[in-house]
């Protein structure tokens, strides 16, 4: 349709017919209304009515207002236009968030710190990573559960071993502070936390290779966990005929003796070469294994988490079998080299 | 999830602190998600509604939609991964609780968590191999998905799944679900599960009860 169209006579009579009746609603409506629509913001904030906005304005700042020096109480009909509208703002500083960071801290550049990816995760220390993660440390489990359960009186059934000591705690500080942490491990924060991606993708290189994350979790436990929180493999093991917590009164006959050594130790022939990593104190363990029965079952099934059981290289012993069992058969010969010891 | 026997015995040795032994629950039948990795649009509402119904606050998130890109033109793909707790056959988180605050359900094998009993010891956030269970700092303790057990129960489905609008997440016995009697459409024709997809974690630590419709870039074969 063109502009020159006889169509179009009937739709300028209809516009002409709108501005006519727009003009009749502008001239019906008071004038303070009109005038109260050309307002600025911050003039109409000054003409509204006084007694709701004050308080209003006073009472929903709890936040900004506990910290600011007071202010002299100011009538609200002479608040000028600038107050006016940071009261009228008020509200909505209400609803921000107390902030939880430290001031000062630049937390986009530590997410992003090269100390969180490869290569240079793999030599951090435990001190640079508690430098700024310190508050793994601190204790932190609650006294009681919301329900009122107290956790002094909670008992998981793996903490019913012997090993187990001191009150309930949080995992990072068992692995890292406890005292069976300190005296059989030496645990590394690197050795779980081996490089996260801070994303939440997860890249597929142009290889067919996994990227080495591990999808909505940073720390993969297959390589970590695993090691001391497998299945007691029971099955592999001669003269078991079952798990060990039915099979160890027959080698254990008198409380205190370790039914595990009366078969690893370096007469009877079975694998008596073991915990050759740096993130454990092999001497310790062995010592300890003498008078605690649970250290050795502690971490080979008597905190197993997990249904499968950790694939521990085959370190050569003596009278090892020259023919590698079935269930043995691709396992590595020595310790993933991150944590092998030298050789003696 | 201990019956009343096993209260009794395990209060008995825990005053005695005798050695105590852990039993996986056996369900009579396991309920999990199946996933289609390729359909899924990334849309979150899943997420979106998992929040709503359990009121999280900034920071839990039971579900998770994850996505996967990568190749070099242009031979380039994305697609995404929804995971929330798998619910798995043999949980990792369930027997490092302390106080048995997790527990398996026997009828549907639901894993479930009742957070007033938590401590905050925060043992099943490390032990999941799936990144299931969520700290909350502001209460100090740990919750996760229970499938939204209360609509179970009610004969609906989860609020994720219902939240779905390409149909591409659902529930159902895993056992059907994997082998592709279960009725869903979230499984289309020609469409086969798998237990495990590229970057995640080895489901035979626990045997999760999930099956995804991996997009070809995402099988773990190759």
């Amino acid at each position: 349709m063109t502009s020159n169209s006889p169509r179009n006579v009937p739709s300028m009579a209809y516009f002409v017919g709108l501005f006519l009746m727009l003009g009749l609603v502008l001239w019906a409506l008071p004038p303070d209304r009109g005038a109260a629509t050309k307002m600025a913001p911050a003039e109409r904030t000054a003409a509204a009515p006084a007694a709701p906005a004050a308080p209003a304005a006073v009472e929903t700042r709890p936040t900004s207002a506990a910290a600011a020096p007071a202010e002299p109480a100011v009538p609200t009909a002479v608040i000028p236009a600038a107050a006016a509208v940071a009261a009228a703002a008020a509200p909505a500083a209400a609803t921000v968030a107390v902030p939880v960071r430290e001031p000062g801290a630049d937390y986009d550049a530590a997410r992003w710190s090269p100390l969180h990816f490869r290569p240079a995760i793999d030599t951090a220390t435990n001190e640079q990573c508690l430098e700024c993660h310190r508050e793994v440390l601190e204790p932190s489990v609650r006294t009681a559960s919301p329900a009122g359960l107290p956790a002094a009186v909670t008992l998981a059934w793996y903490q019913t071993l012997d090993t187990y000591a001191g009150p309930q705690d949080t995992f990072h500080r068992r692995h890292l502070v406890s005292g069976m942490a300190q005296d059989l491990m030496d645990l590394q924060c690197t050795f779980c936390h081996r490089g996260s991606d801070p994303r939440e993708e997860a890249p597929v290189p142009p290889t067919l290779t996994d990227a080495g994350f591990t999808l909505r979790k940073s720390v993969n436990p297959e390589t970590s966990c695993l090691a001391c929180h497998g299945r007691f493999p029971w099955e592999h093991m001669e003269g078991l005929a079952g798990p060990w917590e039915h099979e160890r009164e027959t080698y254990e006959p008198e409380p205190g003796t370790n039914g595990c050594l009366a078969c690893h130790n370096s007469e009877a022939g079975f694998r008596s070469v073991r915990h050759r990593v740096s993130y454990l104190k092999a001497e310790a363990i062995e010592a300890a294994a003498e008078t605690n029965a649970d250290t050795c079952y502690g971490c080979h099934g008597g905190r197993s988490w997990y249904r499968i059981s950790y694939p521990y290289p085959r370190h050569p012993w003596p009278d090892m079998p020259e023919e590698t069992p079935e269930w043995a058969k691709g396992r590595p010969a020595a310790s993933d080299p991150r944590y092998a010891l030298p050789k003696e | 999830m201990a019956d009343n026997t096993d209260k009794t015995r395990i209060q008995v040795a825990i005053k005695e602190r005798k050695r105590v032994g852990y039993t996986p629950v056996v369900p009579d039948t396991q309920l999990g998600f199946v996933h289609n990795n390729v359909d899924c649009i990334g849309c979150r509402a899943c997420e979106i509604a998992c929040k709503d119904k359990n009121g999280l606050p900034p920071g839990p998130r039971f579900r998770r939609v994850m996505y996967v890109e990568g190749g070099r033109f242009p031979d380039v793909f994305a697609y995404k991964v929804n995971m929330s707790c798998n619910h798995c056959a043999e949980p990792a988180c369930l027997p490092t609780c302390p106080t048995g605050a997790i527990f398996k359900r026997q009828k549907d094998g639901i894993v479930d968590i009742d957070s007033t009993l938590c401590i905050g010891c925060r043992r099943c956030e490390a032990a999941c191999p799936f990144g299931a269970p969520q700290f909350d700092p502001t209460t100090n303790t740990v919750s996760k998905c229970n499938m939204c057990v209360d609509e179970i129960d009610a004969g609906r489905k989860p609020y994720c799944v219902m939240g779905c609008m390409m149909r591409v997440l659902d529930i159902g016995p895993i056992d059907k679900i994997r082998d592709g009697t279960h009725p869903t459409k979230a499984i289309g024709p020609g469409d086969h599960t798998v237990r495990q997809v590229r970057n995640m974690a080895n489901p035979d630590l626990t045997n999760p009860s999930i099956a995804f419709v991996p997009h070809p870039k995402g099988r773990v074969e190759g």
